[in-house]
């Protein structure tokens, strides 16, 4: 009875407790949580495989959802223009969503935090340099470094490496792109901690500078990080849909949601809706739940809006 | 919660981007509404046509490639000697009349008193000019192979000689655009030749115009726009259109919007999934027709070793479900094909048929020692054969099936046909409309062994050389009987069928549609090269 678990004081919590209490909030948790599963489990969920040629069959091909009239229980959300699967293609497109908008933002997250860290702590011509390099990278956009990097990667790969490489090159693409986001919301929490009490007191105990720099002033920049990483999860995922859509990003074997909502673009006034419309229904529903989440976790550590 | 905001914005920048994303052409739009009050200025303002298509021409030099868009081009701006008439028939052009002379000479009396846009005059001088630059054009020369030389013999007077007798010269004549010659000699700034062919890169003549055609080229940005003004001083007074603003489309989709919200008035082609739609639209003019250009893959033996292998390229062609392209992809718009040439032609061998058979594909990649399969890379452009990206990827998946994994890039045109040249894939896609009307062009420069001597195999890409076919293809130039003619054409496609020498899709057919307020159904041809010239919209 002396010290109370982790797993009990979280269960106490005011965070907890918020968060149970925010419908909003709660309602998409669960259905992140719920695209999560679906998109990670796609494997063993998905009736096909749509990786798999031997599951494509060209007579399939705009078949539509089991419910209308012409459709086949088969096939779910009905087929797209290459006869695969549209509910199977799906889930492995928001696997491939999800692995990008993670590994973008852990990637920028990283990066960012780094040089954030770096530039705030240091101060001087070191922040001068970082916060300049910074600036010069949010000069370009993320359509024009991908485009870049992508005919580099092309020409020095080769087609068929390119394809086996496209998710992780995304991931590069959209970590470099955003990552300056980071370095500044760091910086500035780390010049405002730097000039308080316990800073002081780790210099006089006498600790070296790394070790305050990481065991002292970064956690208590995080906060404003775990905001805007919700925030940024939603952007990668959107640029890699944008990406896909103009043909910079996943290749039409492997679709993203992206890449399936520009497929069916096509179809759009030859009446097969539902090839862009269910990848575009659950692109925007993921990108809003993580949006609502960003939000309430904003307003939950912004001690302005504290209501008690 | 303002982030659902900018969804909610974002979800109305996606629909208005669905209805079509062209606003900046409205203020012409009233010139032809209002025609009705305005008659008399009307015909001085002259009408204007939005034209909409899916690429806009690489290059303004009319001899630098040997393409679809560039013969449309081409057709605007220059003018041929003799040109295609509905029926099949020559309809003069420059050349008013021509008769044969001997066995090898044909003499064209050229139309009298046509000056070119730079003010010069029209004469055999530029006749004679242009037929020699056409015989070092890397593209044309193969068409020209059976030329000589052409002779001015008086200002308005040419002689065309053959080196032996040739039956298909006025087919030939009608790729002959006459190009100014004065216009085109000497050097521009940067010292160069101007009548310099330059495929890739700048060039005089690919910036630069001097045509006798009805249109000059008043304005271009290259895949954005080109205004093309009539030619005051042009001979021919049909037709009634002054402008005609060129946007390059590339998405069926968008395209066929721009048409329906009425911010272009033609497009070409109509992708197949939107013709009910068109068709059934008040005010809309669907005109199609069945084409005799046909879709292949070339599969380059030269790059890639399995591709040597008679019984790999068998099961190549035994995997592609060509009827199920033509009846999902294509919506039945396009004839299944095994051979090149369709039923109208002297080549058509009824006894080869298409040969999709899933399980003899397997076997055959058993039998070849490939029974696990092997990876390669193909292209293919995106705008540049009707449905072209989405018969790629279904062809792709379809060679999955028997284990070979393809990397498929595609491509827009202007990119393509650069890349299409250096072969820089295992797969290429490339369609053929016999320029000459007849079925031997198909295989000079789709099959026979790459010459750039001759120009022969100047779009063989699959590097396939095959001696035999290559004499008898050219056989075929000289013989005259026709029976015997087309007897040896059916035997080329015959050996070419065994053989495997390309991946046949189908033929596909041709569409277009404009506002009904048009004559567009006479403008049109099975050449597709609309001849806007004679369009007049009411």
């Amino acid at each position: 009875m002396k010290t109370r678990s982790r797993l009990q004081r979280f269960k106490e919590s005011y965070f907890l407790h918020d968060f149970l209490r925010d419908p909003v909030a709660l309602t998409s948790f669960c259905i992140l949580v719920v695209f999560l599963v679906l998109g990670f489990a796609a494997a063993f969920i998905a009736p096909f495989n749509p990786y798999d040629a031997m599951n494509i069959n060209i007579m399939d091909a705009e078949i539509p959802p089991a419910w209308l009239p012409g459709g086949n229980p088969d096939f779910l959300f009905g087929t797209d223009g290459q006869g695969r699967d549209l509910f199977s293609t799906m889930l492995y497109g928001l696997r491939v969503s999800l692995i990008i908008g993670f590994g973008a933002v852990a990637l920028q997250a990283f990066l960012g935090i780094f040089v954030g860290l770096i530039a705030g702590f240091m101060g001087k011509s070191v922040e001068s340099i970082l916060m300049r390099i910074a600036d010069v990278q949010l000069s370009f956009s993320t359509y024009m470094v991908a485009i870049f990097i992508s005919a580099i990667f092309q020409a020095a790969f080769g087609l068929a490496k390119y394809e086996e490489i496209a998710v992780p090159l995304l991931i590069l693409i959209i970590g470099f792109a955003e990552w300056p986001q980071y370095a500044r919301t760091v910086r500035a929490s780390v010049l405002a901690e730097k000039k308080k009490e316990y800073v002081e007191a780790a210099k006089v105990i006498g600790l070296s500078k790394t070790r305050i720099m990481w065991r002292h002033v970064l956690p208590n920049t995080l906060s404003p990080v775990f905001v805007i990483s919700t925030i940024q999860v939603a952007n990668a995922i959107m640029s890699e849909a944008a990406l896909s859509f103009v043909g910079l990003g996943m290749p039409v074997t492997q679709p993203s949601l992206g890449s399936l909502i520009n497929v069916g673009f096509e179809y759009i006034f030859s009446g097969s809706w539902w090839i862009t419309m269910f990848p575009g229904i659950v692109l925007v529903v993921l990108i809003l739940v993580i949006n609502l989440l960003g939000d309430w976790l904003r307003d939950f550590l912004n001690p302005k809006l504290y209501k008690g | 919660m303002k982030r659902s905001l900018v969804f909610l914005s974002l979800v109305v920048i996606l629909t208005l981007g669905l209805v079509g994303c062209s606003s900046e052409k409205k203020d012409e739009a009233p010139a032809k509404q209002d025609s009705a009050e305005t008659t008399a200025p009307a015909a001085d303002a002259g009408k204007v046509l939005k034209l909409a298509m899916d690429a806009d021409p690489v290059s303004l030099d009319p001899q630098v490639q040997l393409s679809g868009g560039m013969m449309q081009y081409a057709h605007m701006v220059f003018d041929p000697l003799v040109r295609w008439a509905k029926d099949g028939s020559f309809e003069p052009r420059l050349a008013e009349s021509w008769e044969q002379i001997n066995d090898t000479t044909m003499r064209f009396h050229l139309r009298k008193g046509v000056t070119f846009h730079s003010g010069n005059p029209f004469t055999a001088e530029d006749v004679v000019w242009s037929i020699n630059r056409l015989k070092v054009s890397p593209d044309f020369k193969g068409l020209f192979e059976p030329f000589t030389e052409a002779k001015v013999v008086d200002a308005n007077t040419v002689d065309v000689i053959t080196k032996e007798p040739y039956g298909l010269l006025l087919n030939m004549a009608t790729y002959i655009f006459p190009m100014d010659s004065k216009f085109y000699t000497g050097k521009d700034e940067s010292g160069k030749d101007k009548a310099a062919i330059v495929k890739t890169g700048p060039s005089f003549a690919n910036t630069n115009e001097s045509g006798t055609g009805k249109y000059l080229v008043a304005e271009r940005e290259q895949g954005v726009r080109t205004v093309f003004k009539a030619y005051p001083k042009y001979w021919d007074k049909a037709g009634n259109v002054e402008t005609i603003i060129l946007t390059p489309i590339k998405n069926d989709a968008t395209r066929v919007a721009a048409l329906l919200s009425g911010d272009v008035d033609f497009i070409m082609p109509v992708p197949p999934q939107d013709l009910k739609r068109i068709e059934s639209t008040e005010g809309l003019e669907l005109v199609t027709m069945s084409g005799s250009r046909i879709i292949t893959f070339q599969l380059n033996s030269e790059r890639f070793e399995p591709f040597k292998n008679l019984k790999v390229r068998q099961a190549i062609i035994y995997a592609t479900d060509n009827s199920g392209i033509v009846e999902k992809v294509m919506k039945g718009f396009a004839t299944v094909a095994a051979q090149q040439g369709p039923k109208e032609f002297a080549s058509y061998n009824p006894a080869l048929t298409p040969r999709y058979d899933l399980a003899k594909a397997q076997q055959l990649m058993k039998e070849a020692g490939y029974a696990d399969g092997f990876a390669c890379t193909m292209i293919a452009p995106n705008n540049r054969y009707v449905n072209d990206e989405k018969i790629a990827e279904a062809f792709v998946s379809m060679l999955g099936k028997i284990g070979i994994k393809v990397s498929l890039k595609t491509m827009p045109k202007a990119q393509y046909w650069d890349q299409f040249d250096a072969r820089v894939a295992d797969i290429q896609m490339i369609g053929w409309h016999p320029d000459t009307e007849d079925s031997a062009n198909y295989t000079e420069f789709l099959l026979m062994c790459p010459n750039s001597e001759t120009g022969y195999g100047q779009y063989n890409s699959g590097q396939y050389c095959n001696p035999e076919v290559d004499a008898m293809t050219i056989q075929t130039q000289t013989e005259t009987d026709t029976a015997k003619r087309s007897a040896l054409l059916q035997k080329i496609e015959k050996t070419l069928y065994d053989d495997a020498a390309f991946v046949p899709l189908h033929w596909q057919n041709l569409s277009w549609a404009s506002k009904n307020n048009m004559n567009t159904g006479e403008i049109v041809n099975v050449q597709n090269f609309p001849y806007f010239g004679n369009l007049v919209i009411k």
